[in-house]
């Protein structure tokens, strides 16, 4: 098993910044997912923990600033209700940003018919679609009566831990089949961006990611068979064409496996196929399936007991 | 009667409302409400997901005629031109459609941003009647303005709607079953209130 690893955010400029991925390289840390935006770049890596203080002094000389992501590597899926006014770009959208800002990769997913009461429901393809992500967060609105009786048919059949946020203050066991409730995020029109609405953002990111860390615990347990990150790299250096892909997050690696953005039916043999140094295949310790996100690939890493060994 | 001088939201439990009135607020001030609401009530019953609202409208603005925006010369019968100095911005885009529905794009020249030469036949002619024109009707875009802050304040799902509306009120009643006549009749009672006040 490599080093442990530790997730973090760097925010710095543009210039240079290849000294840190080098480093990184050179360190065996990961680069996940690394963000331009005009003079700055976000790189968002996993550090071998030893080694933080060195990318830390190099930062701090590059006048960057290295922070702890605990959300990194997990895929969360943001949904409200319907994509209306009512619930976008406020506040679901600000929960995803909130949730990004701690490293995790967001998606949002707005319900077809998840609007109103009683005639609130969710099909079949969106719930199989929600299930894919590490986390779900639900965003939903003010009133108490709504998200005890009404709501909670939208959780039904959700596999994946459920976070739901909502304006009134309850308790968790209130809401049926949520693992955790959030309070003081209801339904708002304007930018949550008042201190309190920001804390109530904040106490949001932490309890996902108590959740993140139970579902890392777990999976320390029995561990995979490779560490996400790994596949990530074999990709990079075996497919080149993600390189060509535009999303932001060509890969997008989950707890327990990634989201590959290449067209299934094109790729999905070479990715059976890719070799790892220890001279084995994907395909023997991972399943590798079509994505109900548009025809991505989507990888899911078997367990250690399962394969019988880890690399 | 003073701009929002009754702003009431109620509900079952008083945050909630509270919340509520804060939707309400933002919607208000993003569709430049403020002013034309003289006093509002809302009231939303989730148990039976039911949404009211009446609104007293402050007295209506008139319409604007483009002498109210505008100054306008004679104009020169030699060069058959007359010139349209802007002093208030606000209506320029209403007022260049309007101009150029009635002489075509190539005789509204715009040599700089509150001046407008029109070439004409008859200027002098032309100008009188030009300062006669409406430019804008501030109660037809503030109906529909409301209609859109109903809809955008409504819970979301609840959409069946009603809705009553004359010169200086509108009440609005919404849910996802169908309506009771006693709810409408109630917002229609919130209304009666809103008005009796003084």
């Amino acid at each position: 098993m490599a080093a442990v690893l530790e997730p973090y955010i760097y925010e710095g400029g543009i210039h240079k910044h290849t000294l840190i991925t080098e480093l990184l390289e050179d360190l065996g840390g990961y680069l996940i997912q690394k963000v331009p935006a005009a003079t700055e770049v976000t790189l968002i890596m996993l550090i071998p923990k030893d080694d933080v203080h060195l990318i830390e002094e190099l930062g701090t000389k590059m006048l960057g600033k290295l922070t702890k992501a605990p959300l990194t590597s997990t895929e969360i899926a943001v949904v409200s209700p319907t994509l209306a006014s009512h619930h976008l770009p406020h506040s679901a959208c600000d929960v995803a940003e909130h949730l990004r800002r701690d490293g995790a990769n967001t998606n949002m997913i707005g319900l077809a018919r998840g609007m109103g009461r009683r005639v609130s429901l969710s099909a079949d393809y969106e719930r199989k679609l929600i299930n894919e992500h590490d986390v779900a967060v639900f965003s939903f609105g003010t009133f108490r009566d709504c998200i005890i009786n009404k709501k909670p048919k939208l959780l039904e059949n959700i596999n994946i831990p459920i976070v739901v946020t909502g304006g009134p203050e309850l308790e968790t066991e209130e809401v049926a089949g949520a693992d955790v409730y959030v309070g003081n995020i209801g339904r708002v029109a304007h930018r949550l961006r008042k201190s309190d609405e920001i804390s109530a953002l904040d106490n949001l990111n932490e309890k996902v990611g108590e959740v993140v860390n139970k579902m890392r615990k777990d999976i320390s347990k029995d561990q995979l068979a490779v560490l996400p990150p790994r596949v990530m790299k074999e990709i990079h250096e075996q497919i080149p064409e993600i390189l060509d892909v535009l999303t932001p997050a060509p890969i997008t690696l989950q707890l327990d496996g990634l989201r590959v953005k290449l067209p299934f039916e094109e790729f999905h043999e070479r990715i059976e196929a890719l070799e790892f140094d220890e001279g084995l295949k994907l395909s023997e310790i991972a399943n590798i399936t079509p994505s109900k996100m548009k025809n991505y690939i989507l990888i899911k890493i078997k367990r250690e007991s399962e394969v019988g060994f880890a690399v | 009667m003073e701009a929002l001088e009754t702003f009431i939201v109620e509900s079952g439990i008083p945050e909630e409302a509270a919340a509520y009135k804060s939707i309400v607020s933002d919607v208000i001030s993003e569709l430049v409400l403020g002013g034309a609401i003289g006093r509002i009530k809302v009231i939303v019953t989730p148990e039976d997901s039911l949404f009211q609202m009446a609104i007293v409208l402050r007295s209506s603005q008139p319409l604007v005629k483009l002498s109210d925006i505008t100054n306008v010369d004679s104009g020169s019968a030699v060069k058959k031109e007359f010139t349209i100095s802007v002093v208030e911005e606000k209506y320029l885009p209403e007022l260049l459609e309007k101009l150029w529905a009635r002489y075509g794009r190539g005789k509204v020249r715009q040599p700089e941003r509150k001046t407008l030469i029109i070439s004409a036949e008859n200027p002098g002619e032309e100008s009188e009647l030009v300062k006669e024109m409406i430019i804008a009707d501030p109660k037809r875009t503030l109906q529909s303005r409301l209609v859109e802050m109903a809809i955008r304040g409504t819970p979301e799902g609840f959409r069946v709607r009603y809705h009553s509306m004359d010169e200086n009120s509108f009440v609005f009643v919404a849910s996802e079953d169908a309506l009771e006549p006693e709810w409408i009749e109630g917002a229609h009672q919130i209304l009666a209130e809103l008005q009796g006040e003084k």
